[in-house]
């Protein structure tokens, strides 16, 4: 089985890096190089491959091997641009723990599992919040994201425990069937912290480092959504019972993280509270995805969250490379910055290309899918609309960029490499002397790197769409996508009766 | 109905009163491992061998996590930092987990024909009603933490009242998430705990709360 490797090693190098800590430097060099096995690990994941083991099992499949791909490089690209600006220590552990947890729940077929996975995620995500110094403010955030985990996770368990069974002698209204769709649905939204359980993931925000926050608020959750499009497709979908009361209610929650997250977005004076609620904003869209509750949504949802987690990592690193740049997070003092760091302005523009997009992206034809499944009528012009209002926070960053700068806050780091000459007799204190010296410039050459891999992402590259395309992992693989003719699964299935959007291929694992 | 079943299932919700009603942190500790060791328990018929191993070591390392923050003393302190423990007595929980119980055994199934025991049902309703107090109105991690143990594992007793008993693999990986929940809420105690003198209290303690002003006698008018 090719995914053991993996699971191996992101769960045993978290593990490893949580106990030694203490050592810093331990740590840390264990959970970078746990990292880069974990991008090998993932790569040498072969699609189509089913372990059964007592009824219940595990299974490969092209979507899982691209997610566990690009969680590892970014989480890499992350941990060191953690490294240069100063991030916590048990950042890169974390990534792991949330790696081999999403490994775990997007690969087993039966969704009462894979929240389990899921959830197990989400306690790892709380320990970014442990600080050396001042414990006691992060451990009561690290205790307030634990709190949404658990909450979700029940939510979400009690949801696929009621449906996961024989259902035939059914003695409820079947409006129960709504109650557990919008159970799961809203433990989703609490896991994003979308608008209005968003008050998690803003307290989060003043208490972590910008690289930090994707781990926590988009990766983590997006393998629970994944899990929750899943079931919705196979569990809910198929049902012809009149849901549109519980569809309202999650359509609401949708819309406004998509759009209230613009505006607080846009009125917040840090840079990192303009990350947290950007991810918010896009996580609206997964929202909207899991509120079409049709089995066309599947293919697109899953492109664009492989999208918005790494445009958003992006974001993040940019926003920590700015701090690291320019001494500040603050956006008034930031006047001129992308004048002043033309690397940081390219870097912030492409991150703006990947996230919103453009027509003909991948990602943002999925979204424009997305919205048009989940709204009908003129509506759907306004969300459309809507899903576009992140250009309003990103135009004030571009003006204030362009702007005359302070003369207060003229200063910054360079953004250009500083090398000194070579010195063979001590090549450690070169070597600490090279890093110290260029915290800022690998700081903008990590936002850099994640900035070109998230506009790749979000253009369909890497396969994206035909892996998104893909089945859920089952036991019994078929060879075969869906057709539009095929006939609906029966209930207890878990594969979605998705046909595959318009030119994406089949996936033939 | 089974009476052995009966007793693990009164043993399971009698340690959960404990956990939800008690300030000593060792003695809240105990219970829960009572509660997650017996909860597995709870089904008919039983889990394989290897299924209910995989919980009991679960159960034990899960709280085995908690139990080696709860026992280091801190720079100065003498005895163990409490938590906060029941506002309203045990006898009002014990109260409330059996009105919960009650609910919980009359709507087995929840609509439709279950494959688990119905006493499941009465200690996962029973459990989640504990944990609500904890969990929303806790002020400090270990209590919290704890009530969002008891909630999940209300989750998994329900779980198992509806679906029947879960197979090996589901036993491991709730095993597994068992402990790093727990493991999470340790590391968070210990840092708070290493903090200051104040135990495991929460850094904004009051917040959310309105504290009224004593307008009985007003103090310019005294």
């Amino acid at each position: 089985m090719s995914l053991l490797p993996f699971v191996l090693v992101t769960s045993v190098g978290a593990v490893l890096a949580l106990l030694l800590r203490r050592n810093d430097r331990v740590a840390t060099a264990i959970s970078v190089v746990c990292l880069l096995g974990a991008a090998v690990t993932a790569l040498a994941i072969k699609p189509g491959q089913s372990v059964v083991v007592g009824g219940a099992g595990i299974a490969t499949t092209e979507y899982l091997r691209l997610f566990l791909v690009l969680g590892a490089i970014v989480g890499l690209l992350l941990a060191v641009v953690g490294q240069a600006v100063g991030s916590r220590r048990d950042a890169p552990a974390v990534t792991l723990g949330v790696l081999a947890t999403s490994a775990m729940a997007l690969s087993l077929p039966d969704a009462r599992l894979a929240v389990l996975a899921a959830t197990a995620g989400g306690g790892f995500g709380a320990l970014v919040t442990l600080a050396p110094i001042g414990g006691r403010g992060g451990a009561t955030v690290g205790t307030r994201v634990l709190r949404a985990t658990v909450v979700a996770g029940t939510m979400a368990v009690a949801a696929t425990a009621w449906i996961g069974r024989d259902l035939s002698d059914l003695a409820a209204q079947p409006v129960v069937f709504g109650l557990a769709y919008l159970a799961f649905a809203l433990a989703v939204a609490i896991r994003f912290g979308a608008i209005p359980a968003h008050a998690w993931a803003a307290r989060l925000t003043d208490t972590v480092p910008e690289s930090t926050l994707p781990l926590v608020t988009a990766w983590a959750p997006a393998a629970f959504a994944i899990v929750a499009l899943a079931w919705a497709d196979a569990s809910i979908a198929p049902l012809l019972v009149d849901l549109d009361a519980v569809r309202i209610v999650v359509l609401a929650i949708a819309i406004a993280s998509i759009v209230l997250a613009s505006v607080a977005a846009l009125v917040q004076d840090d840079i990192e509270h303009i990350v947290g609620y950007a991810i918010i904003g896009d996580a609206g869209v997964v929202l909207l995805a899991i509120a079409a509750l049709d089995p066309a949504a599947w293919a697109p949802a899953r492109t664009w969250i492989l999208a918005f987690v790494v445009a958003r990592s992006a974001f993040a690193a940019w926003a920590a490379a700015t701090r690291t740049v320019f001494f500040t997070g603050r956006v008034a003092d930031l006047r001129g910055w992308a004048i002043r760091s033309p690397a940081l302005g390219v870097v912030l523009a492409l991150v703006v290309i990947a996230s919103v997009g453009v027509p003909g992206l991948a990602a943002f034809d999925a979204r424009g899918a997305i919205v048009g499944l989940a709204v009908e009528g003129p509506f759907a012009l306004l969300v459309l609309l809507g899903t576009l209002s992140p250009l309003v926070y990103y135009g004030r960053l571009f003006l204030v960029g362009v702007g005359r700068p302070d003369e207060r806050h003229a200063g910054g780091g360079s953004w250009r490499p500083v090398v000194s000459p070579l010195d063979l007799t001590d090549l450690r204190r070169w070597l600490s002397r090279t890093w110290s010296d260029n915290l800022a410039v690998t700081a903008t050459g990590g936002a850099a790197l994640l900035a070109v891999l998230a506009l790749a992402v979000s253009s369909g590259a890497f396969g994206a769409s035909a892996a998104a395309a893909g089945l859920p992992p089952t036991l019994d693989v078929s060879r075969e996508s869906f057709a539009p003719e095929d006939p609906p699964p029966p209930i207890e299935s878990d594969a979605p009766s998705a046909p595959p959007a318009a030119g994406d291929e089949s996936p033939a694992p | 109905m089974n009476q052995l079943l009966a007793i693990v299932a009164l043993a399971v919700v009698g340690g959960a009163v404990v956990v939800v009603a008690s300030r000593d942190t060792r003695t809240v500790l105990l219970a829960l491992a009572v509660t997650l060791v017996a909860t597995p328990l709870v089904a008919d018929p039983l889990a394989t061998p290897l299924g209910l191993a995989a919980r009991l070591v679960g159960a034990i390392l899960a709280t085995y996590l908690l139990w080696v923050v709860a026992r280091d003393r801190g720079m100065g302190e003498s005895i163990a930092s409490p938590t906060g423990g029941s506002r309203i007595g045990w006898p009002a929980e014990v109260l409330m987990a059996a009105g919960a119980a009650v609910v919980g055994y009359a709507a087995h199934g929840l609509g439709a024909p279950a494959d688990g025991p119905a006493l499941a049902s009465a200690a996962g309703f029973a459990i989640a009603a504990l944990a609500v107090a904890p969990v929303v109105t806790g002020h400090d991690v270990i209590r919290v933490g704890t009530g969002l143990l008891l909630l999940i594992d209300a989750a998994l007793l329900v779980r198992g009242a509806l679906g029947g008993t879960p197979g090996d693999v589901e036993q491991l990986v709730t095993a597994a998430m068992l402990i790093v929940l727990a493991g999470a809420v340790a590391a968070l105690a210990a840092n708070a705990r290493a903090d200051g003198s104040g135990g495991y209290v929460f850094s904004d303690p009051a917040r959310g709360r309105v504290r009224r002003e004593p307008d009985a006698h007003p103090l310019d008018q005294s």
